[in-house]
């Protein structure tokens, strides 16, 4: 194990590499350039023994790329942000269509400004990845090696989408510990090419292609089950991650701060559970009992997670760093749908904040703490869901 | 953390937050950027922790403010905001005594600029600054400056930013309590962050563009080039510079085709 102070996106690079990361197609945009530079630089180096680095001509063709580098048992990589993500749409859906298990940094930037927030890897929630959101640097580059593990799970076989911050943790400095590589190969096989899922076929093996005579809606089951699957695949992963170094992230799904004993929880993803972690240690110190639950996983949403928090809390205040115009916030419709078949009513506040960069600060995540434990104490909210 | 692009006060806050890791102590440098070009005043901002540092809005309310740039040292707004006794280190080649800057704060000065030239030949202040942080707030040891100078810089390069780490060292001046307790009304707007359109950015320039009317054709090169709408058209079919939105980054009088505008010098820059 060896450790350097290193920005986000190299921590991304680092963990390609400690994944072994045969083909990388890439495509450069603000704020996830650097990702691409770090890993031009690695292959420049000759440092990876087998690494194509693949300059793309825009984000359609680099999701197709490594589509194809996958389909034929290349582990592969790629990454972008906000308007390359969206211009990346078509592709992607083929990806997690053909169960193919690459995985992909998404830094996040909006899609009405160049600073960050949850827009772009939210408008791709129908495309059938899982989407990772993580905090920071370390989640970064343990996430990126994990997340193969995830993908290539033969219950998974699907594609996962990681999802960070732009420029507050893309281009911040902070401490890294690097597992030995040592190590992460004895975490992580080698990825062989799989065949396809559908039983019938046999060579020549095709891809995405017509299912033939049978239930056109198989695929679709079939889909939606091994994205399900991922609540205990990536249980499984980060369990086992946590035991050969060291390192916990909660439960993978979630990661709780402070929740026990808590009369309320609030919940954020990404940079912003960070923050509110130092809003939650002062509304403690002033006697007012509020914990928080990092959401790591979108999708799978942490369905039995929170069925099981709701059982010992008052209230829930959900944090959105996204809104969908005329439909509030996603985070908050999986919360409610989640929550509703429960005996136990509890009442979920919306808060919508941090889009389009704005900062979001201690003080913003320490306001919802106590709107949303007046709220469990028997008060209404002001409104049910709140601009912060 | 404030400097101009340029001057390394990114890579400055790198520096540290890798010098306290060496310490044993946990740290975080995020840089601020707005649309940054050589010369912008920008800003960096530093923590140092014994656990994680989890917390990640930007430092508001510091207790150390640096000052890479001689003029920027000037501004009020790198003292505002500070904790109560908060120290500003200021890169000016005068004694803290003389130093115009208001408020309940102590002020160290040292001449990282005279003491780079010297170094390193050219007027990249950070580590000509960062010998001096570490002797006046005691916040890193200087061998762990100079560990982590050695990361950044290899080779010969290192050694010669080590040489204006030292000499910084020496030269420091102790603290002063400021001598004005009451900040000055007018103030300059040090915050870059979002598009130079919507910001007052006038203190960026070094150089002004300066229209000859007598060779300008009223071609418009000028305008459908400027990278910030800074130029605005007259009656009389002439360009005149936006005192608010131009940043002098001088492509305007590049790219006229009868050279009528010419980038001067800002006196004091």
């Amino acid at each position: 194990m060896s450790y350097e102070v290193m920005v986000g996106n190299k921590a991304t690079a680092v963990g390609c590499k400690l994944a072994r990361v045969r083909v990388a197609a890439v495509f450069p945009i603000t704020p996830q350039t650097t990702i691409t530079e770090y890993l031009s630089e690695i292959h420049a180096s000759g440092e990876l023994p087998g690494f194509e680095f693949v300059n793309a001509e825009g984000e359609l063709s680099s999701q197709v790329i490594v589509q194809a580098a996958t389909a034929v048992g290349a582990r592969s990589f790629t990454c972008t942000s906000g308007p390359g993500l969206l211009y990346m749409h078509h592709p992607m859906q083929e990806t997690a269509s053909k169960r193919l298990p690459l995985v992909m940094a998404v830094v996040h930037r909006g899609v009405k400004s160049m600073q960050p927030d949850h827009s772009d890897l939210m408008s791709q929630q129908w495309q059938g990845w899982l989407h990772i959101y993580v905090e920071n640097a370390q989640e970064i580059l343990d996430t990126t090696v994990m997340a193969y593990k995830i993908a290539e799970d033969k219950r998974i076989r699907l594609p996962v989408a990681i999802g960070y911050d732009g420029y507050v943790l893309s281009y911040t400095a902070e401490p890294v510990e690097i597992p030995a590589q040592e190590e992460v190969d004895k975490f992580l096989p080698p990825y062989k090419p799989m065949p396809s899922i559908l039983p019938d076929q046999v060579d020549p093996k095709t891809f995405g292609a017509g299912w033939g005579e049978g239930d056109p809606m198989k695929p679709w089951q079939m889909h939606h089950e091994a994205a399900l699957n991922g609540e205990t695949v990536i249980k499984e992963v980060f369990a086992e991650w946590g035991e050969k170094f060291g390192r916990t992230y909660g439960n993978g799904m979630i990661e709780p701060y402070r929740v026990e004993g808590a009369d309320c929880v609030i919940t954020a993803m990404g940079t912003i559970a960070g923050t509110a972690t130092a809003a939650i240690d002062k509304l403690w110190a002033d006697g007012k009992k509020i914990g928080l639950v990092k959401i790591r996983s979108f999708l799978p949403f942490p369905r039995k997670d929170f069925q099981e928090i709701a059982k010992s809390v008052g209230a829930i205040g959900v944090f959105d760093r996204s809104c969908q115009p005329g439909m509030w916030g996603p985070v908050y419709h999986q919360m409610r749908s989640t929550l509703y078949d429960e005996d136990k009513k509890v009442p979920i506040i919306g808060f919508i904040g941090g889009l389009s960069g704005k900062e979001v600060r201690v003080g913003d995540m320490y306001k919802i703490g106590e709107k949303t434990l007046k709220v469990a104490k028997g008060g209404k909210p002001e409104a049910p869901i709140q601009w912060v | 953390m404030h400097g101009r692009g340029g001057q390394g006060a990114v890579t400055a806050s790198r520096i540290i937050a890798t010098a306290a890791y060496e310490e044993g102590k946990y740290s975080q440098a995020i840089p601020m950027y707005g649309t940054e070009r050589r010369g912008a005043p920008l800003t960096a901002y530093v923590r140092i922790d014994d656990r994680r540092v989890r917390e990640r809005e930007l430092v508001h309310n510091p207790d150390i403010s640096l000052c890479f740039d001689p003029l920027i040292s000037l501004q009020q707004a790198v003292a505002n905001d500070l904790k109560p006794h908060g120290q500003v280190l200021l890169n000016v080649p005068f004694s803290p005594e003389k130093s115009e800057l208001a408020g309940n704060i102590n002020i160290a000065t040292v001449d990282a600029t005279s003491i780079a030239l010297e170094t390193l030949g050219r007027p990249i202040t950070n580590t000509a600054l960062l010998g001096a942080f570490s002797k006046a707030t005691g916040v890193v040891k200087i061998e762990s400056v100079e560990k982590a100078i050695k990361k950044y810089f290899p080779g010969r390069l290192g050694d010669m930013n080590i040489a204006a780490v030292r000499k910084s060292y020496e030269k420091v001046s102790p603290w002063v309590p400021a001598k004005n307790k009451v900040a000055p009304k007018m103030q300059v707007d040090l915050n870059v962050g979002g598009y130079g359109t919507l910001k007052d950015v006038s203190s960026w320039r070094v150089f002004y563009p300066v229209v000859d009317e007598e060779k300008c054709i009223g071609c418009k090169t000028c305008w459908i080039f400027c990278p910030e709408a800074a130029l605005e058209w007259k009656e009389n079919n002439k360009p005149a510079m936006i005192d608010r939105a131009c940043k002098g980054c001088g492509v305007c009088a590049n790219e006229c085709p009868v050279k009528a505008i010419e980038m001067k010098r800002v006196e004091g820059a």
